[in-house]
């Protein structure tokens, strides 16, 4: 059987014409130019949009193909959907939309955020009486909640004895050590950890405070002491910890939660957000290049107590949505958003000669002591990232001297009082005085308009227009672009004056683009393989977790990538063996619905009565609209048919006494063991073609 | 060779289209040669303290009068300081480590590390595991370019295991040209569940990926199904460490446990890394007692039980420890420490000339600090680690491992 590609979600009947361009197509793959012989082979000689063509945008321009999405395209044609996926808010996203109303704290302002959700630095002004606690009832027992575990924590670390090392502490020292250790969650369970002699009590507990109704297990929990709700936490088993909040408004859910643990809530939210917009949002442009932004303008989540906070306004503010807008406005937004400025360390910085520093030479000399964190001094930390990764790249011609200089353009770029959440300030007391020289460009002085003016420079500068065709072409089009389109793409940035929109049409319509060695040759990255994977089964989600942690174990974590480079795209990035065994597992358990609150379905009603072959075809057409080899088709086939015998594959042969190859339709079964054992099967196939080389692609 | 090579990144990958050499080699005469190297070699372990370890509270100067002056509430008492050699002593929290100082396996380095002045975590991590301080542009790691320098003395046939990270992804000592790989949990490293036998599901996909016309995840997928067979094959879930190792129970020993786990399997670990955070203490960090003391009980107590462990394939081994930065003399506003420079590096191994405290101490009076604030270096990190590498890789191309560090073996300080 050729190996064409199947496109119509598994309906064998194709048009002539397309059963010719397909034909054709696969004869191309040899040569170069996707869509030329079907060009060619077109009677009316107007361009087709051919189903592979289709894909390959798809594929580049989304999160993953999905049935539906293909379905759009044909019926409107590449460049109507493109030109459409450029203006975000024409294209209604209700689905979407829905799912975010499970997070209404991530609508709030940063400021109120961190009052609702208190950071660690929150509670401990509080405790230490430099904060108000709040008026509002539930808001006071969560701050209570918080104050007393770390003042508990507080007490613990004065008053701590060593212990000899003997066997049986072992097991304690193990214990408050790893409590200790900076990496574990905030979630400190209460003394009752220790507690375990009173099981018949913890299960009461347990089942009276499920009981409840809604309102009434909000308050209860609210209420509850310490130990109390550490026996609580502990006492729950896995799936029942979603039972703690069901049938709950999502703001009551956001209070539970927030009892818990307040800045893990707002870091969940903002990482389930990101997700289900991933995964669901019909305005996948617009989510494709927010990730590219948010990886090219990095902010590291964990980099301080407000990371968090400031980096639910800078992907909701700053940057989706200016994603398909304009660079320089991008840039201007993220040097004037507090995550930035934060995160490069660029709020401290001080000039060397700016008042507040000749402030802090007369305390000195007139015998006062130094403030807190003095001298005071210039740092280059985001001048230097701000040339080197955000605009020129490292060989555009600055030097160390430039960074200086850059540096002290930007000193006085800070934040109002960071520990609330205040925005972005202009402090003229940390500016360093007088002109400065960068790139050869004098910069006389003016105070905030220094930097606007260097960040103009720096915007339209042809190395600018480089670097980023060039990182657009490698996350786009291969991982060694060629000049030729690099250039092609810069010229645009530089005449269309950083349009990033019209940077992305030129991608679209250079022959590089459309190049049959680029077709199905970017390796995903794993946030990609993991959404992907996800759009393809067509799981129902309810929890994200799963999908965060799994992006944890293959090394690329949401908003968690430390230094300012961001992640790569490249393939050599993310293949090893380590990353293999981990995707592969994930494929397995994602679709055998091993995830709770991740579900799958693999029964479409006409699989009934099919064997592994058909199962294969219908599967392979929904998960990989391009098809595998046929070495994987028959390995998944294989695994199959061992299955409908019960053995492990390659003892098939000869067995007496079962159903032997028997296809479950022909088997005596039941109709719902049927069923299952259907269900069963196709989640087994659909975990191999989703672990396969081929869905490695895109 | 080198130039058609491709370069790798943090998780490294394996040879790509036109070095199609790479598996065939490894799947047959593996456990022979990994015999053979593992009788010749020597193996190093990395340890990393993620976090800015407090040098001077782990390796107490006591002698210094400044010591006791600059840290009036959390210094160490002299009285409890484990001494060492009569100026420098062990937190008491390290009691663990003493008798391997006295056994001369456990040297110490102290003023040591990395020139450049950030005091930034990242960087300053970034720049240590790197090995070049100051440079960003570097991509990969110390540790993957000293085993690229033992290839250049020495060609001998390697398994995936060669370069393992305890841990969730390969950090970036590790990242590079030679494969390393990243193994969270080793009873869990197979593919559709444990067992003593594959999953049905594992030889569908071990078929797969052998098949494909993908050549870089093909080779990726032999090694992967061969890495999982070598180690399935050391019945993992059998495993019990040595009887008198007695680790702790804490995430740390874990990871220690499996490093020792798969340096006695056999396997060809040549280069094993793990970390150890929570050392950034800038408040309540405690002195004999509190969160420092814990931390140095969980990490003495681990590598004391790694050591014993290894039993008598400890005398192949050399384990490293290290931290991106010191911490200030003073103590601050909350008692605790800030950002500082030097620090103090352990070595311990069959080969160390332990027993001593190497390096030369700078002096802890306000005009001797570094910045007026902290330790100051007298040693670069660097030449320690390259003493290491070329003792015991035979990693003796110090410029290909510390490009730009200008080392000198005549420089050594005759540690290993």
């Amino acid at each position: 059987m050729p190996s064409y590609n199947r496109f119509n979600n598994g309906r064998r009947s194709v048009s002539r014409v397309r059963a010719v361009a397909a034909i054709l197509m696969a004869a191309s793959l040899c040569n170069p130019g996707l869509g030329a012989q079907a060009a060619a082979s077109s009677a009316s000689g107007t361009k087709i949009d051919t189903d592979q063509r289709i894909l390959h945008v798809l594929n580049r321009f989304t999160f993953g193909a999905t049935p539906g999405e293909m379905a759009a395209v044909r019926k409107v044609g590449i460049d109507a959907w493109f030109e459409q996926q450029l203006h975000p808010s024409s294209i209604p996203d209700r689905d979407v939309d829905a799912r975010l109303a499970e997070f209404p704290a991530l609508r709030l302002p940063v400021p109120t955020l961190l009052e609702r959700f208190p950071s660690g630095a929150m509670i401990r002004q509080t405790a230490n009486g430099k904060l108000a606690e709040p008026r509002d009832p539930y808001l006071s027992a969560i701050y209570n909640r918080h104050i007393d575990l770390y003042e508990e924590k507080q007490a613990k670390k004065a008053d701590e004895k060593p212990k000899m090392a003997t066997d049986t502490d072992m097991a304690t020292i193990g214990i408050v050590a790893g409590q200790a250790q900076g990496q574990l969650p905030l979630n400190q369970k209460g003394k009752a950890r220790l507690d375990k002699g009173r099981p018949a009590y913890a299960e009461l507990l347990v089942k009276t405070t499920l009981a409840l109704p809604p309102d009434e297990r909000v308050k209860r929990i609210l209420t509850m002491q310490p130990e109390e709700y550490g026996q609580l936490q502990d006492s729950l088993k896995g799936p029942q910890k979603m039972l703690v909040t069901q049938d709950m408004t999502p703001a009551q859910r956001e209070l539970v939660e927030d009892f818990d643990n307040p800045t893990r809530t707002v870091v969940r939210e903002l990482q389930g957000q990101r997700l289900l917009r991933d995964i669901y949002s019909k305005r996948q442009l617009q989510e494709v290049m927010t990730t590219f932004w948010l990886n090219h303008f990095n902010v590291y989540l964990h980099k301080n107590d407000e990371a968090p906070y400031y980096l639910v306004s800078y992907e909701r503010d700053v940057i989706r949505p200016r994603a398909l807008g304009n660079f320089e406005d991008l840039l201007v937004a993220t040097a004037e958003s507090p995550a930035m400025m934060l995160y490069l360390d660029n709020a401290t910085s001080t000039g060397p000669d700016s008042p507040a520093v000749e402030k802090q030479k007369q305390r000195v000399t007139m015998g006062k002591p130094a403030k807190k964190g003095t001298p005071p001094g210039l740092n280059e930390n985001y001048a230097r990232e701000l040339m080197e990764l955000h605009t020129l790249g490292v060989n555009g011609g600055y030097t160390q001297k430039d960074v200086t200089e850059v540096a002290k353009v930007f000193t006085g770029w800070t934040v109002d009082q960071p520990a609330l959440g205040g925005g972005f300030k202009f402090d003229e007391t940390r500016h360093e005085p007088g002109k400065k020289l960068v790139l050869g460009k004098k910069i006389k002085e003016n105070g905030q308009k220094e930097g606007l003016q260097l960040l103009h420079m720096l915007a339209t500068s042809p190395a600018t227009a480089h670097f980023i065709a060039q990182e657009l072409a490698v996350a786009f089009v291969s991982d060694t672009p060629s000049p030729a389109l690099v250039n092609r793409m810069a010229q645009t940035f530089l005449k269309e004056h950083g349009d990033v929109a019209a940077i992305l049409k030129t991608m679209l319509h250079s022959p590089e683009f459309w190049a049959s060695d680029v077709y199905q040759a970017k390796m995903k990255t794993p946030l990609e393989y993991v959404i992907s994977a996800a759009r393809a089964s067509g799981v129902e989600i309810e929890d994200t977790q799963p999908l965060a942690n799994a992006l944890n174990q293959m090394g690329m974590p949401l908003y968690s990538c430390v230094p300012p480079t961001g992640y790569s795209a490249k393939a050599e990035e993310w293949v090893s063996t380590g990353a293999l065994v981990t995707r592969m597992n994930f494929a397995l358990s994602l679709a055998t619905n091993h995830f709770p609150g991740i579900k799958a379905k693999w029964v479409p009603g006409h699989l009934e009565e099919s064997g592994p072959n058909q199962s294969e075809q219908l599967l392979e057409a929904r998960l990989i609209p391009a098809g595998v080899s046929e070495k994987t088709r028959a390995a998944v086939i294989d695994q199959a048919t061992g299955q409908a015998s019960g053995l492990p594959t390659g003892t098939t042969a000869g067995v007496e006494g079962n159903q032997g190859n028997m296809p479950i339709a022909a088997r005596a079964l039941s109709p719902s063991a049927r069923q299952t054992a259907i269900e069963r099967q196709n989640a087994q196939l659909a975990g191999l073609l989703l672990g396969s080389p081929e869905f490695q692609r895109r | 060779m080198q130039t058609s090579r491709r370069f790798f990144l943090r998780n490294g990958a394996l040879a790509l289209a036109g070095t199609a050499a790479l598996p065939a080699f490894l799947t047959r005469a593996v456990f022979a040669a990994s015999a053979t190297a593992s009788a010749q070699g020597k193996k190093l372990v990395v340890i990393f303290q993620r976090g800015a370890a407090d040098g001077l509270n782990i390796v107490v100067p006591w002698r210094e009068p400044t010591y006791y002056s600059m840290r009036p509430t959390i210094a160490i008492p002299q009285k409890q300081v484990l001494d060492l050699d009569g100026f420098f002593g062990l937190h008491p929290a390290m009691a663990s480590l003493e008798p391997l100082y006295r056994q001369r396996h456990l040297a110490i380095v102290h003023a040591t590390g990395s020139p450049d002045g950030t005091r930034s975590h990242f960087d300053a991590q970034d720049y240590m595991e790197s090995g070049t301080p100051g440079l960003k542009s570097t991509r990969d790691g110390w540790l993957n370019r000293a085993l690229q320098a033992e290839d250049q003395r020495v060609k001998q046939p390697h398994t995936a295991f060669r370069a393992v990270a305890l841990g969730t992804d390969v950090p970036r000592t590790l990242a590079g040209r030679i494969p390393a790989l990243a193994i969270s949990n080793v009873q869990d490293f197979a593919i559709g569940g444990r067992g003593p036998k594959p999953a049905p599901v594992s030889t569908a996909f071990e078929a797969m990926y052998d098949q494909s016309s993908d050549s870089l995840l093909h080779s990726a997928g032999d090694s992967t199904f061969e890495a999982i067979k070598m180690l399935r094959a050391t019945d993992p879930g059998h495993y019990t460490s040595d009887a008198s190792a007695n680790y702790p129970d804490s995430p740390f020993a874990k990871n220690m446990k499996q490093i020792a786990q798969l340096l006695k399997a056999n396997l060809g670990v040549e280069a094993a890394f793990t970390d150890l955070g929570g050392w950034d203490t800038h408040q309540n960090q405690g002195s004999v007692d509190g969160q420092l003391a814990n931390r140095l009980r969980d990490f003495s107590e681990s590598i004391a039980a790694f050591w014993r462990d290894m039993g008598s394939d400890a005398e192949n081994i050399t384990l490293v420890t290290m931290s991106e930065f010191g911490r200030t003399a003073h103590q601050n506003g909350t008692g605790g420490t800030d950002h500082g420079h030097a620090n103090a590096m352990f070595v311990l191994g069959g080969h160390v000339k332990g027993g001593k405290v190497y390096g030369k101490w700078p002096g802890m009076a306000e005009h001797q600090l570094n910045e007026g604030r902290d330790l100051a270096i007298t040693t670069d990190y660097r030449r320690v680690l390259g003493e290491v590498v070329s003792r015991t890789l035979g990693a003796n191309n110090l410029e290909v491992t510390f490009p730009g560090a200008q080392l000198n073996p005549n420089q050594f300080l005759g540690l290993v």
